[in-house]
């Protein structure tokens, strides 16, 4: 509802905002931030957080594009990149899960460990110039509409699927919601949450391959601050922080929202002070609206 | 044991209301695309009486591009366009420069002035100007010449300082301060960024005729002023015999001094700078620093406008227009 009514004041503000054009790049420059909040998603669902991922998605990234400069086909470069990303949340995964690390370390210095790969493994500096073809995968077209889109849509379909109809995404749930009440139950609660974070190292890697074949370039430094978005798509999503509840449309709406926020505010010439500000406003205000329409529901 | 399905607790979620929700979700994201699909290309809003020029910086929050920003905007207003200032949150996020250059196309810019935050990741970005037809003009840090060139991408113009020559600059100052013998550390710029990287050159190439010059530390502080205060804390730790700093920006620069200061060293290491921002200037006449080499970003920034009008007017434009630099001492500063 909020992107509904944010979408019609921007429309009545600015004549650029309902655009095609506009549209398509709305969700062209939105679809990173859905994706790394697929994992995250997730993550949060089953009562944890994930701040590795942005360094994850600059690992992921210098990996891959390494794998392209020397010569390797496309292919096997992003499954490179892609088993890069879902090694190190098996990392996360298994620390957490049998190490009994909170979430919020384990991932906060996993943060600082793929940064600090990633800058080691480049140098610091950016890799770039990649093959046309790989670059497609951020410039193509599917039926007139751009390949991130359509990539996101597919991720967002799967990742619907396995939450709502497997047992991975129920025991996701009941991971979030009571931990021991699961285990009790005879679910091996340690490997389905290990896995959780195995998602989110592999949305993060996809979204490597997204961002790495939209600018052409692998930066080590990419990635900064991306949890912070992604964590921000999926609260105004209306997935609660203290897990057990949520889902992966309303991450794709908060996504949407925070995408046709940063346009529109673009589109209107607004300061970039003020648009942090406003952002910030925003999620509060999001949140605080979802939590007051939960307790009326209850 | 039984069956762990049913003992599992239930998402407090009713299933057909994530399932309704998530399509709800999809189904916007789809119909957007379905009718941004049908009829592209059908910005037909008026133009307003003004031309308007977009400047997009690589933050706002630096005096060198409030500097800029101050002589474009003055420039703007001579020559009666609608000047949109531009930049990301933080310097380094070129993604985010992307998304603001794509957002601007979108909006009746006439012409684009743009300081790239990466010489290559924002080559796409120009691509897309040149693809909408709108000028590009290129301010301060030039576009990797080999990324251009492969992704084929035009600009009308770049304005910016030699910024070899104020390397050099700078290390013939140091050779003459310190007589041909210094132990030199210096601060270096994000990697990979023209900038600093030739900045850096210069200073490289104007001390290698002089033996007694050593470089003894070299690290980038990604132009930062923390960054700045850090790394050359450490560095003093690791050489204390430091009696010389180049650092390739002043805000690198004035970290270290404060570095410096916390070191009680104050006096005893010449620091050398780049850009003559105004604290710069106030260190230079304090003396905690020596020298800093001038930039003119408020000409940069009105250059930048000017050339863009040209652009949109049709009129030949200087294709590499260079901005003057200069050595800022106790001597001349002000």
């Amino acid at each position: 509802m909020g992107l509904v009514g944010l979408c019609l004041l921007l429309w009545i503000l600015t004549p650029h905002f309902l655009t095609v054009a506009n549209a398509l790049n709305v969700m062209e420059q939105t679809s990173i931030n859905a994706i790394v909040a697929v994992g995250m998603t997730y993550v949060i669902i089953s009562g944890g957080i994930d701040l590795s991922v942005g360094s994850l998605l600059a690992l992921s990234g210098v990996v891959l594009a390494a794998a392209l400069k020397a010569g390797w086909p496309a292919a096997l470069a992003i499954a490179a990149g892609l088993g890069v990303g879902a090694a190190t949340g098996l990392i996360n995964g298994l620390v957490i899960a049998f190490g009994r690390l909170p979430p919020f370390i384990m991932t906060l210095g996993m943060m600082s460990v793929a940064r600090g790969a990633a800058l080691l493994a480049t140098d610091g500096r950016p890799v770039s110039g990649f093959e046309s073809g790989f670059r497609s995968i951020a410039t193509g077209r599917v039926l007139g509409v751009p390949a991130p889109i359509v990539l996101t849509l597919a991720i967002y379909a799967i990742a619907h699927f396995v939450l709502s109809r497997t047992r991975f995404g129920r025991y996701a749930y009941g991971i979030g919601g009571n931990e021991e009440a699961t285990r009790l139950s005879g679910v091996n609660v340690r490997f389905h949450k290990t896995m959780v974070y195995v998602v989110s190292g592999l949305t993060s890697a996809i979204a490597a391959v997204l961002l790495t074949a939209r600018l052409n370039t692998a930066q080590p430094i990419a990635g900064i601050m991306y949890e912070l978005d992604a964590i921000a798509a999926v609260v105004i999503g209306g997935t609660s922080l203290s897990g057990g509840d949520g889902h992966l449309g309303g991450t794709l709406i908060g996504a949407l929202t925070m995408g046709v926020l940063r346009n529109g505010l673009n589109l209107l010439g607004v300061s970039s002070f003020l648009q942090q500000l406003v952002i910030g406003v925003v999620i509060i205000v999001a949140v605080l609206v979802d939590v007051m329409v939960k307790e009326k529901r209850a | 044991m039984r069956n762990p399905q049913r003992q599992t607790q239930k998402p407090r979620n009713p299933q057909r209301n994530i399932f309704s929700a998530c399509s709800a979700g999809s189904a916007l994201f789809v119909v957007i695309a379905v009718i941004a699909g049908c009829n592209r290309g059908g910005d037909g809003t008026a133009s307003s009486a003004k031309p308007r020029v977009a400047l997009v910086l690589k933050t706002l929050n630096s005096p060198f591009f409030n500097d800029m920003q101050r002589g474009a905007q003055a420039a703007a207003s001579r020559l009666d366009v609608d000047l949109v200032v531009q930049a990301a949150e933080r310097e380094i996020d070129v993604e985010r420069q992307m998304q603001i250059i794509e957002n601007l196309l979108q909006t009746n810019v006439k012409a684009l002035c743009l300081t790239p935050s990466g010489s290559r990741e924002v080559v796409p970005a120009v691509a897309k100007a040149n693809r909408a037809n709108i000028p590009v003009v290129i301010v301060d840090t030039r576009l990797d010449g080999k990324a251009a060139e492969e992704a084929g991408v035009k600009i009308v113009s770049f304005i910016g300082s030699d910024n070899y020559e104020g390397g050099r600059i700078a290390a013939r100052f140091i050779v003459d301060a310190t007589k041909g013998k210094a132990n030199v550390a210096v601060l270096e710029g994000i990697p990979g960024h023209e900038t600093g990287d030739s900045r850096l050159r210069g200073f490289r190439d104007g001390i290698k005729e002089t033996p007694g010059i050593k470089i003894v530390a070299s690290q980038p502080a990604n132009w930062e002023r923390d960054q700045g205060f850090n790394v050359f804390q450490n560095m003093l730790q690791a050489h204390p015999e430091l009696d010389t700093l180049f650092a390739c920006n002043d805000m690198m620069a004035l970290g270290a001094v404060e570095a410096i200061r916390a070191a009680g060293k104050t006096g005893s290491i010449r620091v050398v700078g780049f850009d003559a921002v105004e604290d710069a200037r106030k260190a230079i006449q304090e003396g905690t620093m020596l020298a800093s080499v001038a930039q003119f970003p408020d000409e940069m920034g009105r250059l930048a406008v000017e050339n863009a009008v040209h652009a949109i007017k049709g009129e030949p434009i200087t294709a590499d227009a260079k901005v003057r630099i200069e050595l800022i001492t106790k001597e001349n500063v002000k």
